[in-house]
């Protein structure tokens, strides 16, 4: 019997394109059905950060207040005779209650570790005894740091004794007849010059890009977890790679969708979070009398954009590298949470202050996204460093994608064959290759 | 006319990190013919799902050729897998689409025309009676009505040779026999059919020929009635179990590992 091709009349050969279009369309279909998904990659980045950060800011508000309606315990040792205004004023502070009591100190130092008191002022002799006046005296003010109530009343009390001293220091001043603008030398007063624009442009550029890149890699990773290890433990693995779709296009069409869920996470919760920044934060500032303006620069729309497509890109890449050794969706959380852990430590080093766009930073991947779009988002556009790091982004995901083709190349990583076991695929691959079958 | 599947001393080994190298498929020749049920009939590991699985370009063979309407399962798997369609115990179907959409996935991923789609896909729902349930997702349907759906799934594009590989594991008596019914009717439109069992009385029900695989290797390749004058047995169970023996007599002492376990450790 001859072999020539006898293709039958009815399937024909598509374009690589059609093919990864027909398979993203199913993968982001059956995706926006998972609750999960939608979950992680939808709700959370529109709700969640929103609200903790509402959560997180009303929470410090009310301990504010809670704190502010404190009595704060107070126990005063031997007040100067000569300073009795000093002792008045801490007598009839509402928020002061002085506690009478012959405890030795010991035993009062115990108290404020115990809680039961806040905080112990004592009146002291000066440590530099020749350079005392009559009447000097030095105020130790013995508190505990961790305890919110005790710092509330150190704070109290300083504030009363600096008080008492500055008035004290103007009268004596007067009543040896000299001005004050004699004996202040100078005065200290200060004046944000940045416009509320600028404030909140600086707030927004300190916050979105950190939760920006949580943001993507949570979006990105149940759907790259899903996309692999959730198709082989559905059995569907088989399904897809017995039909006439190349393997290329599979895995092409696997990666789009999870950059697309992954950047779509990222570019919603910048907008949730830009849109709720003022109401989240108009509490904390009505404290200070400041005002924000939360408005993000037209110019900023796009890079923020590119920026969620090059981390969605990087990061898929990676996640779905990770999870093409994974035959279930357990394993594939397991072998993918290291990485979204790691690409999460960078992002902690851009909250140290001083750190801005650099063309050295530009060349560290997930760093250099974060700087572009923080810079972006403030209003300011660096090029040469913007340039910079979408050319680097691009190589990162060109590199991570080769890896990954390198990687499916192996069988047993297609047929799931290392149970989630990285190291076992290096011991068996890398390391010791087996040796080549023998003919039959 | 030439042979829709064609198989020429086809093996596949493994590597297996307690075994070292496991010869899966061993020198596996056969042919199918038009319009034939070819069935593979072997115990569990005896090789047939890796076999299967070479021909549906699922694994590539170590050594050895296979060609389906022509096309080499190694050099040319798109179009192999174009001609072809493969349906297992183990290849599901995508629990969030329901049935209309994974028919019409289906079509349109295996290069079925788009101007055929629809009316594919609606003659196919007529034909295995899923229009009540066609627009329900697959993870709310029994296990009878998924049943139907990867039949019309593995036929949509309208390929030339069709392969079950142990089609009826895990279902009931009823759709196992519904399902036997289906195959035959593909049999009768011509088309051609590889059949992996362990259930004898399915192959002896309909297979028009029979391949015995032991340990990766085929014994004895012909059709029932030739079997059963070249054994001198009637019952498939009894022909089965005489290569079996006769297999395992003439085996000669192999090197450690080898065929224990036709499939990897990982690919059954």
């Amino acid at each position: 019997m001859t072999n020539a091709p006898t293709d039958a009349p009815g399937p024909s050969r598509q374009s690589p394109w059609r093919q990864i279009g027909i398979l993203y369309g199913r993968e982001l279909r059956a995706a926006l059905r998972e609750k999960m998904i939608v979950i992680n990659s939808i709700l959370i980045p529109v709700f969640l950060y929103p609200f903790l950060l509402w959560v997180a800011f009303t929470g410090l508000m009310f301990v504010m207040g809670q704190t502010e309606g404190f009595t704060s315990r107070v126990v005063v040792r031997q007040p100067p005779r000569e300073h009795s205004g000093l002792s008045k004023r801490l007598e009839t502070n509402p928020q002061i209650q002085l506690l009478a009591t012959r405890a030795p100190v010991a035993a009062l130092r115990e108290q404020i570790k115990e809680g039961s008191l806040d905080l112990l002022v004592e009146f002291l002799p000066p440590r530099q005894p020749g350079a005392a006046l009559p009447g000097n005296f030095e105020v130790r003010l013995a508190f505990d740091q961790s305890k919110e109530r005790s710092v509330e009343a150190r704070g109290r009390v300083n504030d009363i004794v600096e008080q008492y001293r500055a008035d004290w220091l103007k009268r004596e001043a007067r009543r040896r007849g000299v001005a004050d603008s004699a004996w202040q030398g100078f005065t200290l007063s200060s004046h944000n010059v940045a416009s509320r624009k600028e404030m909140g442009a600086f707030i927004l550029g300190l916050l979105a890009p950190v939760i920006f890149v949580v943001m993507v890699a949570m979006g990105c990773f149940y759907p790259a977890v899903d996309a692999i290890a959730g198709e082989r433990e559905r059995q569907t693995w088989e399904t897809l790679m017995s039909s006439a779709a190349s393997r290329l296009n599979i895995v092409a069409a696997k990666y789009l969708y999870v950059v697309t869920l992954g950047g779509l996470a990222g570019i919603l919760n910048l907008l949730a979070v830009i849109l709720t920044l003022r109401p989240v934060f108009a509490p904390l500032l009505s404290r200070t009398g400041r005002v924000l303006e939360c408005s993000v620069p037209l110019a900023a729309i796009p890079v923020a954009v590119l920026a969620a497509v090059l981390l969605a890109g990087f990061v898929a890449a990676g996640m779905m590298i990770f999870a093409s050794f994974a035959r279930t969706f357990k394993e594939g959380q397991a072998m993918v949470t290291p990485f979204y852990m790691l690409i999460l430590v960078p992002v902690v080093f851009l909250q140290a202050p001083g750190i801005k766009s650099s063309l050295l930073l530009a060349i560290v991947p997930i760093v250099n996204v974060t700087l572009m779009l923080r810079d972006a988002l403030s209003g300011h556009f660096v090029w040469p460093p913007a340039l910079l790091t979408v050319f680097v982004s691009l190589a990162a995901i060109l590199l991570s994608l080769k890896l990954a083709a390198f990687i499916i190349q192996f069988e047993d990583v297609v047929m799931g064959s290392y149970n989630g076991s990285l190291a076992k695929f290096i011991r068996q691959r890398v390391c010791r290759r087996p040796p080549p079958p023998k003919p039959s | 006319m030439s042979a829709p599947v064609s198989v020429h001393n086809l093996t596949k080994t493994f590597y297996d990190e307690s075994r070292g190298q496991v010869r899966a498929v061993d020198d596996v020749s056969f042919e199918c013919r038009p319009a034939e049920i070819f069935g593979l009939l072997g115990a569990n590991g005896a090789g047939k799902t890796t076999t299967l699985r070479m021909l549906a370009t699922i694994l590539k063979p170590t050594s050895g050729h296979a060609t389906l309407m022509g096309y080499d399962v190694a050099n040319d798997p798109e179009r192999v897998r174009r001609n072809l369609g493969f349906s297992s115990s183990t290849t599901a179907l995508y629990p969030r689409l329901t049935a209309r959409e994974t028919l019409d996935f289906f079509a349109r991923i295996n290069g079925l025309p788009e101007d055929r789609v629809a009316e594919r896909v609606e003659s196919l729902i007529r034909r295995f009676g899923i229009a009540s349930y066609a627009g329900a997702r697959i993870d709310k349907l029994s296990q009878g009505m998924k049943q139907k759906v990867a039949i019309a799934r593995t036929v949509v594009h309208d390929p030339p040779v069709l392969i079950f590989d142990e089609p009826t594991v895990g279902l009931d008596v009823l759709n196992a026999l519904e399902m036997q019914q289906v195959i035959a009717e593909f049999r009768a439109e011509g088309k051609t059919i590889i059949f992996s069992t362990h259930i004898m009385s399915e192959a002896e029900k309909l297979c028009d020929r029979i391949a015995i695989i032991h340990q990766g290797r085929i014994h004895a390749c012909d059709t029932l009635a030739n079997l059963r004058t070249a054994t001198g047995q009637h019952y498939l169970e009894n022909i089965f179990v005489h290569f079996v023996q006769q297999a395992t007599a003439n085996a000669q002492p192999s090197p450690a590992g080898a065929n224990l376990e036709a499939h990897g450790p990982d690919l059954t």
